[in-house]
Order: C-alpha cells, then sequence, then structure tokens
C-alpha cells in the first residue's frame, strides 16, 4: 500500500515542509541577528559624532543584498533654530 | 599540544553529554590521551554518562580557583584507560567562569592533552560563550527537527562572532552531527533527512546517528554505548571518533530502512 501510494501521489512530505520552513526562518534570523558588538560600536559611533555635531539619535541597521550585507548608519541631527 | 573541541547545540536536550561521553571514549580507545570536561555548571550530568559520579570530589570550579590540582581533579574513566574527566561544578551561578581562568584552564589541558572536549550548556545559557572561547574547532549536535536546528545556526552565528580564534583571524572548524535519526520517519518523508540539514546549516558532516534503544540503557547504567558492539548508534559514534582522529570512514547510510531484495522477499514466501 505504502509502496502504491507513493507512486501514485504526489503529495508534500511533512519534511518537505520543514525543510522550505526552515529556511525561510533562519534566513530572517540572519538577517535580524544584530552583531553581538553593534550596542558598542553604536555607542562608539555617537562619542565619535558627539565630538562635531549634537546628534539626535544614531540607528544602525543591517542591510542584506544578495552576497553583500551593508551596515547603514542613520545619524539624526536636529534643525537648526533660525 | 592538544586540540580543543566544544560540544555544542542551539537547544538542550540534542545530545550533547552523550555526544561528548562516546567520543571521549572512542577517541581514547584510539590511543589519543583525552579528557572530558562537563561546562555545563549546576546542571552536572556528564558524570552520570560515565558512570563517575561517585568519584566526582573536586570540580572545575576547585581547580579554576586553585584550592584543587588540576591532577587531583581529574577522574579517570573505567572504560579507557587514557580517558580523563572533569566535573562540572554544581553551584548555580554559570557567572562564576571567568574568562582568564577559563583560558589558563583550557591551556592546561592543551598541554596534557592530545585531545580535549568540553561539553557546553545550551547555546541560550551564558556559559556557552566561556565553552566556545578558546575552543578550536565545534561539534554542532543537532535532532532532526525545526527547533533543533534553527536554534543550531544561532549558536553557530554566536561561536563565528566569540570565539577567539575568530577575533584572531582564523577559522573555527565546525562539524556537524545529526542525532537521533529515524529511517523509518526519513524513508517516508516524516523526518528531516540529512542533505537538506546540511543544505541549510552549510557545515561539514561528521556523523549520523541512528535512534537507538540502547542509549537509554546506556545512561541507566553508567555505560556509554560506543560500548556496546551490536548497537547502531555505538557504531555510528566509533565512526565518528575515527574521523575526529583523522581515519577516512564510509558514510554508511543509516537514514534509508533497508529495503528487503526480491529474492528475500520470495524466499520470505516459502517460510
Amino acid at each position: 500500500m505504502s509502496f502504491l501510494s507513493s507512486l501514485f501521489s504526489k503529495k508534500e512530505t511533512s519534511a518537505g515542509v520543514a525543510k522550505d520552513r526552515l529556511r525561510i526562518a533562519i534566513s530572517s534570523d540572519r538577517d535580524n541577528s544584530v552583531y553581538p558588538f553593534m550596542a558598542e560600536m553604536k555607542a562608539d559611533i555617537v562619542k565619535v559624532v558627539r565630538k562635531y555635531i549634537q546628534a539626535e539619535s544614531v540607528h544602525v541597521t543591517k542591510e542584506s543584498e544578495g552576497e553583500i550585507d551593508t551596515l547603514e548608519i542613520e545619524i539624526v541631527i536636529p534643525k537648526k533654530k533660525k | 599540544m592538544g586540540i580543543v573541541f566544544a560540544v555544542i547545540s542551539g537547544k538542550g536536550g540534542v545530545g550533547k553529554t552523550t555526544t561528548t561521553a562516546n567520543l571521549g571514549i572512542g577517541i581514547a580507545n584510539e590511543g589519543k590521551k583525552t579528557v572530558v570536561v562537563d561546562f555545563d555548571l549546576g546542571q552536572r550530568n556528564l558524570d552520570m554518562i560515565l558512570g563517575l559520579e561517585n568519584r566526582v570530589i573536586y570540580d572545575m570550579v576547585h581547580v579554576m580557583d586553585k584550592e584543587s590540582q588540576l591532577r587531583q581533579a581529574l577522574i579517570k574513566s573505567k572504560h579507557s584507560d587514557k580517558l580523563y574527566f572533569l566535573a562540572a561544578s554544581q553551584t548555580k551561578d554559570k557567572t562564576a567562569l571567568e574568562r582568564e581562568k577559563v583560558r589558563k584552564l583550557i591551556a592546561d589541558f592543551r598541554s596534557e592533552f592530545e585531545y580535549v572536549i568540553l561539553d557546553a550548556p545550551a547555546g541560550i545559557e551564558s556559559g556557552f560563550e566561556h565553552t566556545i572561547m578558546f575552543a578550536d574547532a565545534t561539534i554542532v549536535v543537532v535532532n532532526p527537527e525545526v527547533s533543533s536546528i534553527r536554534d543550531a545556526d544561532k549558536a553557530i552565528g554566536i561561536v563565528d562572532s566569540k570565539c577567539e580564534r575568530v577575533k584572531q583571524n582564523k577559522h573555527v572548524q565546525k562539524y556537524l552531527i545529526i542525532n537521533r535519526i529515524n529511517p523509518e520517519m526519513v524513508t517516508n518523508g516524516e523526518m528531516l533527512e540529512s542533505n537538506d540539514i546540511l543544505d541549510i546549516l552549510d557545515i561539514d558532516l561528521v556523523g549520523k546517528i541512528p535512534e537507538d534503544k540502547k542509549i537509554v540503557e546506556a545512561s541507566n547504567t553508567g555505560r556509554p554505548v560506543i560500548l556496546d558492539d551490536k548497537s547502531p548508534a555505538g557504531a555510528a559514534y566509533r565512526r565518528i571518533s575515527r574521523r575526529l582522529c583523522g581515519i577516512e570512514e564510509e558514510f554508511p547510510d543509516v537514514e534509508k530502512v533497508q529495503q528487503a531484495s526480491l529474492m528475500d522477499k520470495i524466499k520470505g514466501l516459502f517460510q
């Protein structure tokens, strides 16, 4: 019976489902995982920036595109009051 | 100078300690002077698996705090002349590990032994980083199920960022062991097969271990399954031990249920 059913049905196996789900979950985990030194690095960047300009906030985000990962550093500075 | 392996996993309960004990015996039986060390502070278990729980007097923290000499604290295995064991401390405080003390301890192991195998706590525990920090290579244990594999990927990520070797721009080799494979389920497509897992984790396979009732029996008696000639899991551990000693070993297919041949089926008709 199991032999016949495997011949005639193309039903997806649960192992196949597991593989697909894992692929997606892990790739999103990897994208979201900030580097462990991120907080420290951010604090250092803030220090350097503050030497020159009064920054409101600093955001560091990791972006992935194809084979390349980039770190995007966004420094928000308040507008000068006129 | 010995080589230091850390046996790691993402989640707990996948068979790290069992793997450490069996590989320790297996490698020692290949003639290498070996030490297995329980780094799972507060959850000492390797002593039970090795059948040495009654012999523990000094533990790792005693040695690190110089309350005991390393030689005094090491316990010789009943199962192999070349295997020694150092127990984890039972203190609950996992932060008891200090980086410099761990560095010193590992350096001492390196000069005394050819193979040093560290049984790490699960990847989410705080003692994890201390275990992998000074390792040369890691052995990643997973079960063929989604949560174990996903968490293993995270643990590998921590190794890649926290290991001293990585900071020195050296490579940390990662070897995968897939534990508790149920051949019947893999054959029926109900369990992930090793190729799928390798695809996802992208590290080198060093062994596949079939599910085996003998493992429970082995932990009941404190006599690891590698000593059992009839156990398929024991045979798998022997092969992995030899591979880790640099000996080429074939990878028999432990994942597929061996189909009876047509002749066997015909013979069966007449029985």
